[in-house]
């Protein structure tokens, strides 16, 4: 089914939300997903994979280190939103220092805070993966070699690279009916049961209407 | 000879609490107004190819509005409803009448389609060439009166059409990108639809011709060729009412750049105006025009609520003393406006200062309507959290908006005793009680101002001058809060100054403010949190749309 990107993102921002991620971080991810699905990305496909990998994680286990230049999890795998997070926030310092970030999964996520970044800079930024990377310049997207897929051992994000012929864009998006019922479930946690109460008291309106 | 005279725009803490948010009332800046303006000034051509209705009333239509670039054409089905299922509540299952906005002129094909899904509302599916999605019921009273006096070859009564103001009322008008329809960012662009919600005021100018149209063709079928046709002047009185629920007050707290633009965009109309040193004859005649026309319209405003009945009293007693006040005054020399402005702070209550900062837009379009196209929000870029900002300063900036919230004790139940959450059943925005129901879980990023006065408590264990990203790493959940902080430095307007989980807090404060800037009037708040309102009462149709009476059919004609 075809979506737009403005459900896509109410979706996924909703998703995050639901799998136990504070507002800020699934106002992101809404945006992140977005971006990708603009971008001919199946957003909706890597926030599925990422959620459905960390559920019930606590976050300090998924978040990178960001000491050095060497980021990893203290946990097993990295979150890409809270690395990608990381990564626009510390724009301004990766600019003169690459980083390598170690066990992130979902990589693809990682294409929206890397755009930020370069929209940021005003340049571009370049994300390597085993087998392939993608070049960004904020709003052009270009990909090469093996997709990112589910889980990257290791991503360089660095400031600067070539920009080669980008993706299309797209104004809709059409994620694969599981995805976006895993999404969906993920959303539904954010709903609060009905009781007869909120029925009665929550929306404040009559039921009917007579004039 | 003095020097020219400094205005400032009011201040935030001044203009964004929720009592003045909640006394707003429409201008020349309202979404309505603008957009009438345009198409008369572009002089849109208006054609109705299909009104395919049946002697029940049931059937499907086609307006056409014609731009100088394109057209859009509203796509209207009609239904035959059962009494029991008329219900305004968003969570309604059928309607009286199902609308959607298309961009262009649907194909047959394209109708067959359209009436397969927007009659199911949110149940449906709309695609990239539909814009909106709406839906109205008949004020059953009203029909029936105008129905039967028609088929009679009579006309309605006047007083009857005051009373309720419109024939149907919409009870949702959705558009960017819900229920598959297009997303604003592709229409976004186009010059008629730079000001906010021009799509969803063109829905309903149509919807209006529609309803006018619907209601002759049914007291046609019962009258047949004795039947009268509604007098033109009858028909203008007719608006279209528009119930608003909970689901909108969010929305202003969402969107605070967006809200800031529309907010500082008045703001510096107001300030332009008040800094004009004398004003012409023709202007103050404008003035005093439009003023006795407002308060003809402010005498026919009715409401039940013992709120708003409250400040319907003051603002009658506001017009008295404004009349009083103009009477006696030269508007002429010597800044008249701001004049009449800083009496108005002393003499008036806030629906009377707002009512006077609106009027005195009227008369200087030159210097007010280009404004309208500061109003949307195409600041992408004030999303991103900028990290390198020191703790200090993302500190000042919550002060800033949020140094009242401080001094609040949170802990205080009635500060804490609303949570706004989403309930399962239909998917609506909802507002609880917090200590009497189990919705903490389930709350909604919608209370600033606690957010911000927890954030600042917890800033101020970090070192001035860190980097607020390493904050962030160890904070995630003050993240929604950080970003709003650094919006306020393009949008000093984009923060409700109040308490909105107090035990007091009235939604349809917010629900008038952003409706207001629709242009609607009349407001009647039927709870704390749901309002009725009337759009386009007044207003040319399209047949009738000129430059002469595009902008000012807002104010009735005050009969001499």
């Amino acid at each position: 089914m075809s979506f737009s990107l403005n459900e896509v993102e109410a979706t996924a921002k909703k998703a995050t939300r639901g799998a136990g991620y504070h507002w800020g971080l699934a106002e992101e991810a809404g945006k992140a997903v977005r971006w990708l699905c603009a971008h001919g990305v199946d957003g909706c496909g890597a926030l599925a994979e990422a959620l459905g990998k960390f559920d019930g994680a606590s976050l300090s286990n998924i978040t990178p280190a960001t000491n050095s230049s060497e980021w990893y999890a203290t946990g097993r795998t990295l979150c890409p939103l809270m690395t990608g997070t990381a990564l626009s926030d510390r724009v301004d310092a990766i600019q003169n220092s690459p980083i390598r970030a170690s066990r992130v999964a979902a990589p693809n996520l990682l294409l929206f805070f890397a755009a930020n970044m370069a929209a940021h800079c005003k340049s571009v930024v370049t994300l390597e993966w085993p087998g392939g990377f993608a070049v960004t310049n904020g709003s052009d997207l270009c990909i090469n070699g093996r997709p990112a897929g589910s889980f990257a051992s290791v991503v360089r994000v660095l400031c600067g690279g070539t920009l080669g012929a980008p993706v299309s864009t797209s104004t809709r998006a059409e994620p694969a009916a599981t995805v976006w019922k895993t999404l969906n479930t993920f959303a539904h946690r954010t709903y609060a049961p009905a009781t007869e109460e909120s029925r009665l008291k929550g929306a404040g309106a009559g039921t009917t209407d007579r004039d | 000879m003095n020097p020219k005279k400094e205005i400032e725009r009011r201040s935030p803490e001044t203009v964004m609490r929720l009592k003045r948010l909640g006394s707003l009332h429409q201008c020349r800046l309202s979404f309505m107004r603008i957009l009438t303006r345009r198409m008369a000034a572009e002089h849109w051509e208006f054609s109705c190819p299909v009104f395919d209705i049946d002697s029940n009333g049931v059937g499907r239509a086609v307006y056409t509005a014609k731009g100088p670039n394109r057209s859009y054409s509203l796509v209207a089905f009609a239904h035959d409803l059962p009494p029991e299922k008329r219900s305004d509540r968003v969570i309604a299952e059928a309607w009286d009448a199902t609308f959607t906005l298309f961009d262009g002129i649907p194909s047959a094909e394209d109708l067959d389609r359209l009436e397969r899904n927007v009659p199911l509302q949110e149940a449906g599916r709309l695609q990239e060439s539909e814009l909106s999605l709406s839906r109205a019921n008949r004020s059953v009273r009203l029909w029936r009166h105008v129905v039967e006096a028609l088929a009679s070859g009579k006309q309605p009564d006047a007083e009857q059409i005051d009373a309720v103001g419109y024939l149907m009322r919409t009870t949702a008008v959705y558009g960017s990108g819900k229920f598959g329809a297009a997303d604003r960012e592709t229409i976004a662009a186009r010059d008629e639809f730079d000001v906010p919600f021009q799509v969803e005021m063109l829905s309903v100018y149509l919807i209006r011709t529609f309803v006018r149209d619907l209601v002759q063709h049914i007291a046609k079928t019962l009258g047949g060729e004795a039947t009268a046709t509604l007098d033109p002047s009858l028909a203008r009185r007719l608006g279209i009412g528009n119930s608003t629920g909970l689901g909108m007050a969010p929305f202003i707290i969402n969107h605070p750049v967006l809200f800031n633009n529309w907010m500082i965009v008045r703001e510096e109309a107001i300030a332009r105006v008040r800094a004009v040193e004398t004003a012409t004859q023709a202007e103050v005649d404008l003035f005093r025009d439009i003023f006795e026309r407002s308060a003809q319209s402010i005498s026919v405003w009715k409401s039940e609520h013992p709120a708003q009945l409250q400040k319907l009293s003051e603002l009658r007693a506001d017009v008295e003393a404004l009349k009083i006040y103009i009477a006696a005054q030269d508007l002429h020399g010597d800044y008249p406006w701001d004049r009449l402005c800083t009496w108005s702070l002393t003499e008036l209550s806030e629906e009377g200062q707002e009512l006077v900062s609106s009027l005195i837009l009227e008369p200087y379009p030159n210097l007010v309507d280009d404004l309208a196209r500061c109003m949307s929000d195409s600041n992408s870029e004030a999303f991103r959290i900028d990290g390198s900002m020191p703790v200090a300063e993302v500190r000042e900036l919550l002060t800033t908006s949020f140094g009242w919230a401080r001094d609040l004790d949170w802990d205080k139940t009635e500060n804490c005793a609303r949570a706004w959450y989403v309930s399962e059943e239909k998917l609506e925005p909802r507002m609880g009680e917090r200590f009497e129901e189990p919705i903490s879980d389930y709350e909604q990023p919608l209370a600033p101002a606690r957010d911000a006065a927890t954030a600042i408590n917890v800033l101020e264990q970090w070192p001035a001058q860190s980097v607020i990203a390493d904050f962030l790493l160890r904070h995630p959940e003050h993240r929604h809060t950080i970003r709003r902080a650094q919006m306020s430095r393009v949008a000093p307007y984009g923060e409700i100054r109040d308490n909105t989980i107090s035990d007091h807090i009235l939604p349809i404060d917010m629900l008038r403010a952003k409706l207001s800037f629709f242009g609607a009037t009349h407001f009647d708040p039927r709870s704390d949190r749901w309002v009725r309102i009337c759009m386009y009462a007044g207003a040319p149709y399209p047949d009738e749309l000129n430059s002469e009476n595009a902008d000012h059919w807002v104010y009735p004609m005050v009969s001499s």
